[in-house]
């Protein structure tokens, strides 16, 4: 079987590095971005069974890059981390059909299980 | 004394004067009146003594008895006309030329009873009666004229009586007026340029100008206000600082959650991984960590360096490392509202002599407005550079926000001016105001409505020999 691939956009790079060690370790193939623009340029070369994205961003953000995946590519499933654990925000990102919401800080454990929660159903 | 009294007592004056011209033109009219009544009479009298000397003049040609006998009716007529109008003589020519006239005419009757006597007339009794007659006539003509002339003489001079008091009351309301009017306006000017000092931040008093009228109880009040503005001044800084800190706090908790769940993270790993990292990773691990903290510290740090209620402490500082202080408290507010912010510091820029804390302070607030003011995905600009004159830092925050109304812009500096609605308490750029003034330095906004603001902050430089002066 062909390993899973899954995409983590934070402009944190230590978000980045230390999902990527440990999902890693799951046997997933992890891709890290710092920004949103070079990850959905990613998007349109292979294909990502799940994005895991930070919520606020410079330039394009969160909810916006949910709203791209969930239009071009339905069966990506998105999980959404943020510093800025609002129930506004929240609600929006749940709207938009969004897998999980984590708020910072994110416990890699939680993070690890919705992400095989969300691999279970493709 | 007051200037209600002074205004009352200039008015009494006055009235005096108008009531006096009064009186004096009434007893005036009074006295042409009865010389007129008077002048009336004589001229009554004057017809008659006329006609007898008519009569006379009969009787000397026609030797008529008939002739005597007219005159005799008319002196008991001019007789009885004289008694009757006593009252009315008396007043205009008094009693002595009554008498007079009363024995003149007595003489004459008796020359003419004489006559009506004599079979004949000789020369002795004509010359006698012609001289009675012209007796009579002419002092009868010369009190006519007499009287005559003075009624012109009490008119002329009441005229010219009148025009005097008119200028006369004119000179005096205007005088009066002038110098009460001149010392309101005085005072007012004085009450003027302090409120306008005060408006300014200046916490001024009048000095040297005591008046014991309203005025002096106006300056008096505005005084004890100067002077307590001048000590809240500090209590509002202190207060408005709490309002930005509150605003900060909340942005700021959200900064500090990065670098926790950056910490948080690495720990997860490195638990989690502990067996399969190399000894370099795990020292790396650590190094991030306290990179973390130290990121974690600072951000504290400013957020407690801002809060402290301080008196006035200016340092030589470099304006650029404090505009980044001040970033790193409000970078998080700019985020969240997804504005743009584009930061232009110059470098090599001359030292200034500034209170830290309150610099921060004010660009809070700017920063602050212009991120309340902006819309999502709108633009703000800080920057700073040398000013034109070459002795000056200018530095700007320039946003894409909605604007400020030209009829508000000359009042975004006042205590208590908002148009934020409830959530302004119209002291920020007031106290911003005061801080920078302080500072000896200028404040200046620029505003086109729909486009966007621009604040410019303008700082002298730092010069070694001032730090005595401002110290």
């Amino acid at each position: 079987m062909d390993k899973y691939s899954i995409m983590v956009i934070d402009d944190e790079k230590i978000v980045g590095d230390m999902a990527k060690m440990s999902l890693e370790q799951e046997g997933y193939d992890v891709e890290t971005f710092l920004n949103a623009e070079p990850a959905l340029a990613r998007l349109k070369e292979k294909k990502f069974q799940v994005v895991v994205t930070d919520y606020k961003m410079k330039g394009i953000d969160g909810m916006e890059v949910l709203r791209i995946v969930k239009k071009e590519y339905p069966a990506t499933t998105v999980i959404m981390i943020t510093a800025f654990a609002n129930l506004d925000a929240a609600i929006e990102a749940l709207r938009g059909d969004v897998h999980d919401f984590f708020p910072k800080p994110v416990k890699i454990k939680e993070l690890k299980e919705s992400i095989r929660r969300a691999l279970d159903k493709v | 004394m007051k200037i209600e009294n002074k205004l009352i007592i200039s008015n009494i004056i006055n009235g005096a004067f108008i009531i006096l011209i009064g009186f004096f033109a009434f007893q005036n009219m009074n006295l042409v009146l009865t010389k007129l009544r008077f002048v009336e009479i004589a001229d009554d009298l004057n017809a008659s003594f006329l006609e007898m000397r008519l009569s006379e003049k009969n009787y000397f040609l026609y030797q008529d008895k008939s002739a005597l006998a007219e005159i005799r009716d008319k002196i008991s007529y001019t007789m009885k006309t004289l008694d009757a109008a006593k009252k009315d003589i008396i007043p205009a020519i008094g009693e002595t030329d009554l008498n007079k006239l009363q024995s003149y005419l007595q003489s004459y009757s008796y020359v003419i009873a004489e006559t009506v006597k004599v079979p004949r007339l000789n020369a002795e009794l004509e010359a006698k009666i012609r001289a009675a007659g012209k007796k009579l006539k002419e002092f009868s003509d010369s009190i006519t004229r007499l009287e005559r002339k003075r009624v012109n003489d009490i008119i002329l001079s009441s005229k010219s009586i009148l025009v005097f008091s008119f200028w006369a009351i004119l000179a005096s309301a205007l005088i009066i007026s002038h110098f009460i009017s001149q010392k309101i306006v005085r005072s007012l000017r004085e009450i003027e340029k302090l409120t306008k000092s005060i408006s300014e931040g200046n916490f001024n008093r009048i000095e040297g100008f005591r008046t014991r009228d309203e005025l002096g109880s106006v300056i008096t009040a505005i005084n004890s206000m100067s002077e307590e503005l001048a000590h809240r001044e500090e209590q509002i800084i202190q207060s408005k600082k709490l309002a930005s800190l509150g605003i900060l706090t909340a942005g700021v908790a959200h900064e500090i959650t990065n670098p926790l769940n950056n910490i948080s993270m690495i720990a997860q790993t490195y638990e989690e991984l502990y067996a399969k990292l190399s000894e370099k990773d795990r020292i790396e691990f650590m190094g991030k960590v306290d990179a973390e903290t130290e990121r974690i510290r600072k951000i504290v740090k400013n957020l407690l360096d801002f809060s402290k209620p301080k008196d006035a402490n200016p340092k030589e500082e470099d304006i650029n490392a404090v505009i980044q202080k001040t970033l790193t408290l409000v970078q998080n507010m700019i985020d969240v509202s997804n504005i743009e912010t584009t930061v232009k510091l110059e470098t090599g820029l001359p030292h200034l002599y500034i209170d830290e804390h309150q610099i921060q302070q004010v660009l809070v607030n700017l920063v602050t407005n212009a991120v309340q003011a902006t819309p999502a995905g709108g633009k703000l600009f800080i920057a700073s550079r040398i000013g034109k004159d070459g002795d000056s830092v200018d530095i700007t925050v320039m946003d894409t926000g909605k604007g400020i109304s030209p009829e508000f812009l000359p009042h975004i500096f006042d205590p208590f001016f908002t148009t934020k609605g409830d959530g302004g308490t119209g002291l920020g750029l007031s106290v911003s105001y005061g801080i920078i003034k302080n500072h000896n330095g200028e404040i200046r906004v620029d505003s086109k409505t729909g486009v966007g603001t621009t604040f410019t902050i303008e700082l002298p430089c730092y010069h070694q020999s001032e730090e005595k002066n401002n110290g």
